[in-house]
């Protein structure tokens, strides 16, 4: 089999408006940073927005566009097929785009999009709420739909509404929407993307299911049948929905591929949710034409996707930094998390979830005998939960304060909040 | 003596909002006092008992409160228990598929309950979503605190059968009419998830008071306290901007 990535084509140059509005967003991200208010991403697109409306589409138009979605690995998964395509473009990695740092709405994908006007491909994370306008405006090729669980529910009322959204947007593109790359084994990404017109579905393997108990379509209470001896498949017992035979099936510490040849790719991002991540990345990218082992080399040199991952010096303490934005990261980051004691971050403000019920949510019962930590602005809900689960703590509000003088490395698992300040205080951001 | 059974109701349904810490909590609270207790989680499919001493019901989406109200149904369990003097104390949708009927969905259909308190939801005006703050009058007349997050579509209006649990300082609460909650004999039902019990100690002791027909020696707990004077202060600070 002979593989190719799609020839290089030039994308319209932008026109003098958007030009302008892009030197002044240039301007102000640039005036952000000097704030130290971040990487100005944000505010970049914001100006261009402003000064150009329509810009978010203008800047999509004539890429071939690959994008990730979902509730949960959006950036790692993001770096990861960036990686892989970079790997098969070689000399020519400047065709490549990539909303790195995760900023995943309309501002932060036009804000990435206006640094690259030559790039004829766009590898980008989308939040799940932008899903329905980019492949309404922007033809992606390929989207790949990671899994959905409840997250800032203070916000998102239903876990089924983004996935609704979804099936309309690709049933209206019909046949010239994108192909969907999908995690076969979440019901509510299968039934949302069961209107695409070509699907390639890929078996994860995920810790977490609280969300995938009843039929997306029907309402019945699925079932969970054996495929094969330690491989569990869900089924509607209601309606027609049951899990799809998938191409990609991630099977221990290998990815096992179409053709049935296995592989096991060398991560240097870790845990069994990256496994998974990694197997849709791979399809994805081994679908816009990277032949599979050099899309593996991309991704093996993947390390702290936008600071996930990362191990920083916080004066004498090193600290290695996990973000868990909702019950499903938290279930996948806390057995990452081996040091004693342990740092937990927590904070409530919107980007958090104002409400952190979620913590009942969350099994921190395996902490058991081991010290934690508790610290940010809501460290005493935390401090009572463990009190329940029988976990020892000590509550130290300040971030600061939480990693100083610790030995060896310290892990710290942290809601988005404090995740980005301690980035910035690691000068990571 | 036999152990005191707590049954959690069908967490896969009503369980979205951390709701499976109230029995976290009340077990806990029983163990700290030397008093042996059962967690019993059922799952749908499976039988209610019906020797539990308290039964809980978490809040969830429109399609899941539908399945929970006739799964209940067809076991009967619930019931058969709560005529033989089990508490039930439910939160949010489990709060509502407790009443006479309730809404779903953007064409508001209405959907019977399971009849155990006298009250009905309808959409409401507005979605109520924050933290809120109650009064409640404890049964030796004393006042406490419920400190709690609210987030519900469904406005639930009290018959003449019921009596609130609370009366609202901040927040929704049943239906912006200063009343939050409801009581009818061992049958209880609150808006805030949060979970509520662990922010409110006293109401966790009140039920399982309830549960055992008699009372409890207090546990002390500086860190509750605190918890519960930060959530106090921060939505009496927020008030009314909410
Ligand atoms: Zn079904």
């Amino acid at each position: 089999m002979s593989w190719s990535v799609p020839a290089r084509t030039a994308p319209p140059s932008p026109g003098l408006r958007l030009r302008l509005a892009t030197v002044m967003g240039d301007l102000a991200a640039g005036l952000s940073r000097l704030a130290g208010r971040g990487s100005g991403a944000s505010i970049r697109g914001q100006v261009i927005a402003r000064l150009a409306p329509g810009a978010f589409a203008d800047l999509l138009r004539g890429r071939k566009i690959l994008a990730v979605s979902g509730t949960n690995g959006k950036t790692t998964t993001t770096h990861l097929l960036a990686a892989a395509v970079r790997a098969g473009l070689g000399d020519a990695a400047d065709r490549l785009v990539t909303n790195a740092d995760g900023a995943n709405l309309h501002y932060g994908i036009a804000s990435a999009l206006s640094q690259a006007p030559r790039a004829d491909i766009a590898v980008l994370e989308t939040d799940e709420r932008v899903v329905g306008d980019l492949i309404a405006t922007g033809a992606p090729q390929v989207l790949v739909f990671l899994n959905f669980s409840r997250d800032q529910l203070d916000r998102h009322h239903e876990i089924k509404a983004l996935g609704r959204a979804w099936r309309t947007a690709l049933e209206k593109a019909g046949k010239a929407g994108p192909v969907i790359v999908a995690n076969a084994s979440d019901p509510l990404v299968v039934w949302s993307s069961s209107t695409a017109a070509e699907v390639i579905w890929v078996e994860t393997d995920t810790q977490w299911s609280a969300d995938g108990a009843l039929c997306p379509a029907c309402g019945a209470i699925l079932m969970r049948v054996r495929v094969e001896a330690g491989r569990d498949h869900w089924d509607c017992p209601g309606c027609e929905l049951t899990q799809p035979e998938a191409s990609y099936v991630v099977t221990g510490d290998a990815i096992r591929l179409p053709g049935g040849e296995t592989v096991t790719p060398q991560l240097r991002v870790p845990g069994r949710f990256n496994l998974s991540n990694a197997a849709c990345a791979l399809a994805a990218a081994v679908h816009f034409g990277i032949d599979p082992q050099t899309a593996l080399t991309g991704m093996a040199t993947v390390t702290a996707p936008a600071g996930r991952y990362a191990t920083a010096q916080f004066g004498t303490t090193r600290a290695r930094l996990l973000l868990a934005k909702n019950p499903a990261g938290w279930a996948e980051a806390l057995p990452l998390a081996a040091s004693d004691p342990v740092v937990l971050a927590i904070d409530a403000v919107a980007a958090d979830g104002k409400d952190v019920s979620w913590l009942w949510d969350v099994d921190y019962e395996q902490l058991a005998g081991r010290q934690v930590i508790a610290t940010g602005p809501r460290a005493q809900d935390l401090a009572v939960r463990l009190s329940y689960a029988e976990v020892a703590h000590t509550v130290v509000p300040d971030l600061t304060e939480a990693l100083a003088g610790h030995g060896g490395t310290v892990d710290v698992i942290s809601t988005y909040t404090p995740f980005q300040r301690l980035l910035k205080m690691a000068g990571l951001r | 003596m036999k152990p005191i059974e707590i049954v959690l109701v069908y967490q896969s349904l009503l369980g979205i909002y951390g709701d499976r810490g109230n029995a976290m909590v009340l077990r806990r609270r029983l163990a700290w006092r030397g008093i042996e207790a059962r967690l019993i989680e059922v799952e749908p499919g499976d039988p209610l008992p019906a020797s539990g001493a308290i039964y809980l019901l978490g809040g969830g989406e429109d399609g899941a409160q539908v399945s929970a109200v006739r799964r209940l149904r067809e076991d009967g369990n619930l019931f058969r228990a709560i005529e033989g003097g089990a508490v039930l104390f439910a939160v949010c949708a489990g709060y509502q598929i407790t009443g006479h009927s309730f809404t779903i969905g953007e064409h508001d259909e209405v959907i019977e309950g399971l009849g155990l308190l006298d009250v009905t939801t309808r959409r409401g005006t507005e979605r109520a979503v924050g933290e809120s703050l109650s009064h409640w009058t404890r049964p030796d007349g004393t006042e406490s605190l419920i400190t709690g997050f609210e987030n519900h579509g469904g406005f639930t209006t009290l018959g003449p059968g019921a009596a609130p649990l609370a009366f609202v300082e901040i927040g929704v609460g049943n239906a912006n009419d200063g009343t939050e909650g409801a009581v009818q004999g061992r049958v209880i039902g609150a808006y805030p998830h949060g979970p509520i019990l662990a922010r409110n100690p006293e109401l966790a002791d009140h039920l399982l008071e309830l549960a055992l027909d008699r009372g409890l020696d207090p546990l002390p707990s500086t860190e509750l306290d605190e918890l519960r004077r930060q959530r106090i202060a921060a939505v009496r600070k927020a008030g009314l901007r909410r």
